[in-house]
């Protein structure tokens, strides 16, 4: 009984997983993930998101100064603020159109 | 239980949910990531801070974000009220105003001369249909000295039938104004010369006594130039008038036909020679003073043309009479170029086309002895 469950489990898990991962693949094999990136990236210029990342980024910058920053310095520092500072209007926009192509291409 | 019922279709919404989450936190990242990257490759090759100075100048170019502003601190309507004096003609103007009415007012710029041409002529062609005498005394008075609004508007609103653009109306308008006027007006603008088989004698007496008048040719039109045009002379214009008006009316001004023409104005004619020699020598409108001191030229030509348009009224009210105020109009002439300039009969003539214009103390006078 107790493997039957762990049966269960492992084959809902890797159910799961290749379900990911057959969306994912479609999703780049016709080129929907391009068009969602094109279309966050515009967003979030327009909305004024970039130029507050940047902004951050000088503050990294010269807290660490120009000589010794890292990528990594940037990467750390900047992307959590990055997520959260996302408007929720891109954001709601962006999920609709993700979930209109899983419902289109889920079966 | 049953696996075979999990299927990808059956996965619940939650788990499309996450999916769909995953996915954007996916895509959100990547558009950090990729930020990150631009910003590392600015600074280590120099050009990430290239947009910023010291901070005393950083402050001084801030953007302005006040109500009535503009971002640089500006307003935009400041020199809209701004009111200037015209050093000409003492008038006060609008700033946004100002450039187009010195052009004119001064006679400088590229329309004005233009504008004063046509003006000239439709108060030639229209002055039949104005009011009385002493209203177009104050008519040309004002025209030039801008005074009052009224009779400069009737003006303005008599400009525009004028121009090429109102041609098309001007056609309709034939029952409003006297009807041998506007075909006449539009073919002046329209083809650069009249034809001089549709107008009547008095149109035909009124262009002819202003313009050069001989007909050409191969258009059969008549010539618009001045009485001094280059390009005919004078034994074409008396042609000319001889031909259209009848031998008695050859109307050039010469000392000698116009006396001869009018035997039994003599009298009367010394007595407005006399007058008006008086009046051509010490007369000068009060806008000459004002405008143009550079040009003498225009004084004398606003004179003369204030002269003309009584006697052109006088000539549709008395079809006997008209013929005899033309004759003490030439005299009239004469008698200002004697007493302004000199006697020459080139002078003669071109007072005669600069005629229309009188300054106003003298006109009613003069018209209430003839009267």
């Amino acid at each position: 009984m107790f493997n039957r469950f762990q049966f269960l489990f492992q084959t809902n898990i890797s159910r799961e997983s290749q379900m990911r991962a057959a969306i994912n693949q479609k999703l780049i094999e016709m080129g929907e993930r391009e068009r969602l990136k094109e279309l966050l990236r515009a967003k979030l210029i327009e909305c004024g998101w970039r130029d507050q990342l940047k902004a951050l980024c000088k503050e990294v910058i010269k807290e660490k100064g120009i000589e010794n920053v890292t990528v990594e310095d940037l990467v750390a520092g900047v992307t959590p603020k990055g997520r959260a500072l996302v408007p929720d209007s891109v954001k709601k926009e962006l999920l609709q159109r993700i979930r209109a192509f899983l419902a289109q291409h889920s079966t | 239980m049953k696996m075979e019922d999990m299927s990808l279709s059956g996965l619940d919404n939650t788990k499309l949910e996450a999916l769909a989450h995953d996915v954007y936190s996916d895509l959100v990242e990547d558009a950090c990531l990729g930020l990150c990257f631009e910003v590392h490759r600015a600074v280590k090759q120099g050009y990430f801070f290239l947009d910023e100075t010291d901070q005393e100048s950083m402050k001084d170019f801030e953007i302005v974000d006040q109500p009535g502003v503009d971002i640089f601190g500006q307003v935009y309507n400041q020199w809209k009220n701004k009111e200037c004096v015209c050093p000409n003609c003492s008038r006060s103007i609008a700033a946004s105003r100002f450039a187009p009415h010195l052009e004119k007012c001064l006679g400088m710029g590229r329309n004005s001369s233009r504008i004063a041409n046509r003006r000239i002529a439709s108060s030639n062609n229209t002055s039949k249909s104005e009011s009385d005498q002493e209203d177009n005394d104050d008519i040309n008075d004002n025209d030039w000295s801008y005074g009052s609004e009224k009779k400069a508007k009737k003006r303005k609103s008599e400009k525009n039938p004028n121009s090429p653009r109102r041609s098309k109306s001007l056609k309709h308008k034939n029952g409003e104004l006297s009807s041998n006027v506007n075909p006449d007006l539009y073919k002046y603008n329209y083809s650069s010369g009249i034809s001089y088989e549709t107008l009547g004698p008095e149109d035909l007496r009124s262009i002819l006594t202003t313009q050069c008048g001989v007909v050409s040719e191969h258009t059969k039109k008549m010539c618009t130039r001045s009485q001094r045009c280059p390009q005919h002379t004078d034994e074409q214009r008396r042609a000319v008038r001889v031909f259209l008006l009848g031998p008695s009316a050859s109307m050039l001004p010469d000392s000698e036909t116009m006396l001869e023409n009018d035997g039994y104005d003599a009298p009367d004619g010394q007595l407005i020679m006399s007058r008006l020699q008086w009046d051509g020598s010490s007369d000068i409108s009060p806008s000459d003073s004002a405008s143009s001191k550079a040009s003498t030229n225009n004084s004398e030509s606003k004179r003369p043309k204030k002269k003309k348009n009584p006697s052109t009224l006088t000539l549709t009210t008395t079809g006997g009479g008209g013929e005899r105020d033309k004759g003490q109009e030439r005299e009239r002439v004469v008698g200002s170029g004697s007493g302004s300039s000199s006697s020459q009969n080139a002078l003669g003539l071109s007072s005669r086309k600069k005629r229309p214009k009188l300054p106003v103390p003298p006109g009613p006078s003069i018209y209430d002895d003839l009267n």
